[in-house]
């Protein structure tokens, strides 16, 4: 690897920090040592190696990032080569991570990339303070609780129960489903955490057990009351692996079965499949342009950095919007930023909630 | 791919997208043609997304001999001297997009295509040109219209934090749901030379001030017989110049167009990697809907500025052709 980046990669970069933009607050002084603390200090954390982890990994790297993490507990298959462009297909089986780390690293020199093929949960709390920013390419509600659930418990307060700019640690997120995306900035203790704005998520899809028992209304109830409740009559003890074509080839009959008894169109082999894995569908395009705008977010927050660290977040507070930027990729194109309050009384990142209690009130009430 | 069914292969590799947008629109995407000219890092964003999304072939085009300066935002590059020395950007670029699905024919084609006749643009379903002349991206426009068949045509340029889009449909026809029904939709767009004909004066006040700017310094590169993108800060005074001309010609106050955004323009030739992917990613998905027919396509031109963070879609077309 070449020891010194190319002159003209820095170019792009001299550009961007070099000259005081409407990003950055009047005691932002732009330079070219912020350049180089960009480039040789800032530490970023990705997490997830899958379609937003690719691109991240990509983006981050190309954008100048010279120290990336990557962690992701999965190995490749078939049916992420569609947009997960590092893999290929003789890489199926392999850990993402690690090929993800490979690949990137071999097409742009100077970066260091260190793969985690792990658990998010397995590694120690402290691992995660390593970093200066954690960038999410996650696909679960549950992953993104646990990283901010970590990430907030850094944060500390002092005694006016004002946040401690040296214990925050910013996180990006981004998340796509089909045509759809959106990308973030969380600083816990300045902007809502991700608790604080859990509202903002659609009601995850959960069948009332009586509806899937009596009064089934379209194709995905036959398919799930096949899959959750017929299931364990027929198979008991034994447990229903999704991974297993005879067991989804079994729900998927029975859910035939049941959807022509109450005369409901649409069950389908793939739409089966597309249930019970709850199958999120993804396309390259809108997880290239949410990653670039989780990197051009992660760009913006690391050049806020310098060398002393309590510098790093006052040029950074007076700056950083809470937005929420949306993308939609169908309906025309839609762009939306939205800025949201943090939530003072949240249970993960606020001060603590003060609690008093009438010594009459006993937990019954 | 011959045959009207989907492999077994290509229902397995590309099922998360047929998820959402079906088998018909992949089975349509495995056999279009597209034509790309100009490898820069935005374009080679493009190729990936339209390679992954698995298009019939994607023909490469772009002479220029792999340097240095080539590498910083194109990931397709490998940056191993001795792996791309004395290879054009296309060969390059086309051994990089193989790999990324086997099953698209990924080819180059030198020469200057603006030399080259109408039936050879016939071949393809889509036309994509970045880092070309005025005049060249004028030429090529004409030729996609003077064909029968319908070739859509697409402009990108990306210059530091900035990006332009252009989009050509013609006259395109397709079909959406709305709740239970099927309605028939019809926009016609205007061509590249038509569109920017539109007097200035006749767009509405709030129209991005990028697409006067980037108006301004095409015109500059024109008249100065400069490459696309060979521009400086020595170039100040004669584009301010310039923009008071064209301002006064179209009625226009200058304060439309900031000097700072054209002194960015100047100087930020060189592209910036997210940028170039957002560009990359909304100009694939517009060259998917416009081949699937599924979705209502971009009219015509797109605007994204990473210093506030916006993309804005602006419609700049005659009265007769806006929809």
């Amino acid at each position: 690897m070449a020891d010194a980046a190319p002159p003209s990669k820095s170019r792009d970069l001299d550009k961007l920090l070099l000259r005081p933009g409407n990003l950055v607050g009047p005691t932002f002084d732009p330079g070219v040592q912020l350049r180089d603390d960009l480039q040789e200090y800032a530490r970023v954390l990705v997490v997830g190696a899958g379609g937003l982890g690719c691109e991240l990994l990509k983006d981050l790297a190309l954008s100048g990032f010279k120290n990336l993490e990557v962690i992701d507990m999965d190995r490749i298959e078939v049916t992420n080569l569609n947009r997960q462009f590092l893999f290929r297909l003789e890489d199926v089986g392999k850990p993402k991570a690690e090929v993800a780390a490979k690949r990137v690293m071999e097409r742009v020199s100077g970066v260091i990339i260190v793969p985690h093929f792990c658990r998010i949960e397995d590694k120690d709390i402290e691992f995660y303070n390593d970093f200066n920013i954690i960038a999410l390419g996650l696909d679960s509600i549950e992953a993104r609780s646990y990283i901010n659930a970590v990430a907030c418990s850094f944060l500390e307060y002092d005694s006016d129960d004002n946040p401690r700019e040296e214990t925050m640690k910013p996180m990006v997120d981004g998340g796509t489903e089909g045509f759809k995306g959106h990308a973030r900035v969380i600083v816990p203790g300045v902007t809502p955490c991700f608790e604080c704005t859990i509202w903002l998520f659609p009601p995850q899809v959960k069948f009332p057990l009586c509806t899937l028992a009596e009064t089934p209304r379209n194709a995905a109830h036959c398919i799930e009351y096949a899959h959750l409740i017929k299931w364990d009559e027929v198979h008991s003890g034994q447990a229903f692996d999704p991974d297993n074509p005879d067991h989804m080839k079994w729900v998927y009959d029975e859910a035939v079965k049941r959807a022509e008894l109450f005369g409901i169109p649409g069950v389908t082999y793939s739409l089966t499949q597309g249930v019970v894995k709850n199958i999120i569908p993804a396309i390259a395009s809108t997880n290239a342009i949410i990653s670039a705008a989780c990197t051009l977010e992660t760009l913006k927050i690391a050049s806020g950095c310098s060398k002393t660290l309590s510098n790093y977040l006052t040029a950074m507070i007076s700056t950083v919007k809470t937005a929420l930027c949306r993308y939609n990729g169908v309906e025309g194109l839609h762009t939306k930023v939205t800025e949201f309050v943090k939530d003072k009384d949240c249970l993960v990142c606020g001060p603590g909630v003060l609690i008093e209690l009438d010594t009459t009130v006993t937990l019954k009430k | 791919m011959d045959g009207e069914e989907l492999t077994e292969q290509e229902t397995a590799l590309y099922d998360r997208q047929i998820r959402v947008w079906g088998a018909d629109a992949q089975r349509r995407l495995s056999k279009s043609h597209i034509l790309v000219c100009g490898l820069k890092g935005t374009v080679a964003e493009f190729c990936k997304n339209i390679v992954l999304a698995g298009v019939g072939s994607v023909t490469l085009v772009d002479d220029r001999v792999v340097t240095d300066e080539s590498l910083p935002a194109n990931f397709l590059i490998l940056p191993h001297e001795n792996h791309y020395n004395g290879k054009t950007l296309a060969e390059v670029c086309c051994d990089s997009l193989k790999e990324f699905n086997p099953m698209v024919h990924v080819a180059v084609e030198t020469g200057d295509i603006s030399t080259f006749g109408i039936e050879f643009f016939e071949k393809f379903d889509a036309v994509i040109i970045s880092c070309c002349s005025l005049g060249k991206k004028k030429l090529i426009n004409q030729k996609c219209r003077k064909l029968s068949k319908r070739v859509a045509f697409y402009t990108v340029e990306c210059r530091g934090s900035c990006g332009e889009m252009f989009v050509d449909l013609q006259d395109y026809k397709y079909s959406k749901k709305k709740l239970e029904e099927t309605i028939e939709c019809q926009i016609e767009y205007p061509s590249f030379e038509e569109a920017i004909s539109v007097p200035w004066r006749a767009l509405p006040r709030r129209v991005s001030k990028l697409y006067f700017a980037m108006r301004v310094i095409e015109q500059f590169e024109d008249v100065e017989g400069r490459n696309p993108g060979e521009t400086s800060i020595a170039d100040r005074l004669g584009v301010l110049k310039l923009r008071r001309e064209l301002c006064e010609t179209n009625s226009l106050d200058e304060s439309q167009i900031p000097d700072a955004l054209l002194e960015r323009l100047l100087t930020d030739t060189r592209e910036f990697p997210p940028v170039c992917a957002i560009i990359g990613g909304i100009l694939g998905q517009e060259v998917i809907k416009a081949i699937s027919g599924k979705g209502d396509p971009l009219k015509n031109f797109f605007f994204f500025d990473a210093m506030d963070g916006k993309g804005l879609i602006e419609d700049i077309s005659g009265p007769s052709t806006r929809s």
